[in-house]
C-alpha cells in the first residue's frame, strides 16, 4: 500500500509497470481505516481478525466490491 | 495458546519500548522461557500470520504495523522513531500507539516527499493512497501488497 502525491501519479506508475490500477482512497480514509484496524493491536486481548470480521472492517468504512471481497 | 499470547504482547512491549525488533531469545527471556520455546512460539506466530519472520530465519520482518527493517515510511512520534511496512501500517503505528505524529515518506511514483501529519486524531497531508492487489490476496505475498 504505497503512497502518492495524486491518482494521475498512481496511474503513471501503474502504466509504467503495465499493472492494473488497484483502490486509491484519500489520507483520510486510509487514517480511517488504520485506527479501526490497529487501534487494539497492543491489546492482550487481541486476536487475528477472521475473514468474516475483517470483511466487516471495510464494509464499516465503505471499502465494497470485489476488490475488498475476502472470501 | 496463552503462551504464544503473552509471547506476543511481549514482543510489541518491548519493539515499543526501544523502537527495534526484539529477537525470540530477548523476548523469552523476559517471560522465563527457554530459547527453543521461544522460538516455536515465533514460528507459531508467524504460521498464524500474527507476525512476519524474515525467510529462513526466526528474526521478525514484520510484527504490524511495525516493520523491523527500514522503509520508506518513517513514523516520527512522542514515543519514539518507527518504521511502518506501508502507508497504511504507517498511520497503524500512530493509531496502536494512541499518539500524535508525523508519517514521512515520498511519492513512489515521483520521490516527491510527503508528510502526514497526525494532530489531536485529525490527519493533515495531500496525497492518496494505493492498494495495488485484492484483499483476498494480500497474503499471496505480504511484502508485495
Amino acid at each position: 500500500m504505497l503512497a502518492f502525491r495524486s491518482e494521475a501519479h498512481v496511474e503513471g506508475w501503474c502504466r509504467q509497470r503495465s499493472v492494473a490500477k488497484g483502490a486509491v482512497f484519500s489520507f483520510d480514509q486510509l487514517w480511517d481505516l488504520a485506527r479501526t484496524w490497529y487501534s487494539d493491536r497492543l491489546s492482550p486481548r487481541w486476536t487475528r481478525a477472521t475473514a468474516a470480521e475483517a470483511q466487516r472492517v471495510f464494509d464499516g468504512l465503505g471499502l465494497s466490491g470485489p476488490f475488498w471481497r475476502l472470501q | 495458546m496463552e503462551r504464544d499470547a503473552a509471547v506476543r504482547v511481549e514482543l510489541y512491549r518491548q519493539f515499543v519500548g526501544s523502537g527495534r525488533a526484539p529477537t525470540h531469545a530477548e523476548v523469552g527471556e523476559a517471560l522465563g522461557l527457554g530459547e527453543d520455546e521461544a522460538a516455536e512460539s515465533f514460528r507459531r506466530l508467524a504460521d498464524a500470520h500474527t507476525i512476519v519472520l524474515k525467510p529462513g530465519t526466526l528474526e521478525l520482518w514484520m510484527a504490524a504495523p511495525f516493520s523491523a527493517v527500514e522503509t520508506r515510511y518513517r513514523v516520527e512520534t512522542p514515543l519514539g522513531s518507527f518504521y511502518g511496512n506501508c502507508a497504511w501500517d504507517s498511520l497503524g503505528v500512530l493509531a496502536m500507539l494512541d499518539t500524535d505524529g508525523v508519517v514521512s515518506t515520498t511519492c513512489d511514483d515521483c520521490g516527491q516527499e510527503l508528510e502526514l501529519r497526525v494532530d489531536g486524531s485529525r490527519i493533515a497531508g495531500d496525497g492518496v493512497v494505493h492498494f495495488l492487489v485484492p484483499a483476498a490476496h494480500w497474503w499471496d505475498d505480504i511484502g508485495y501488497t
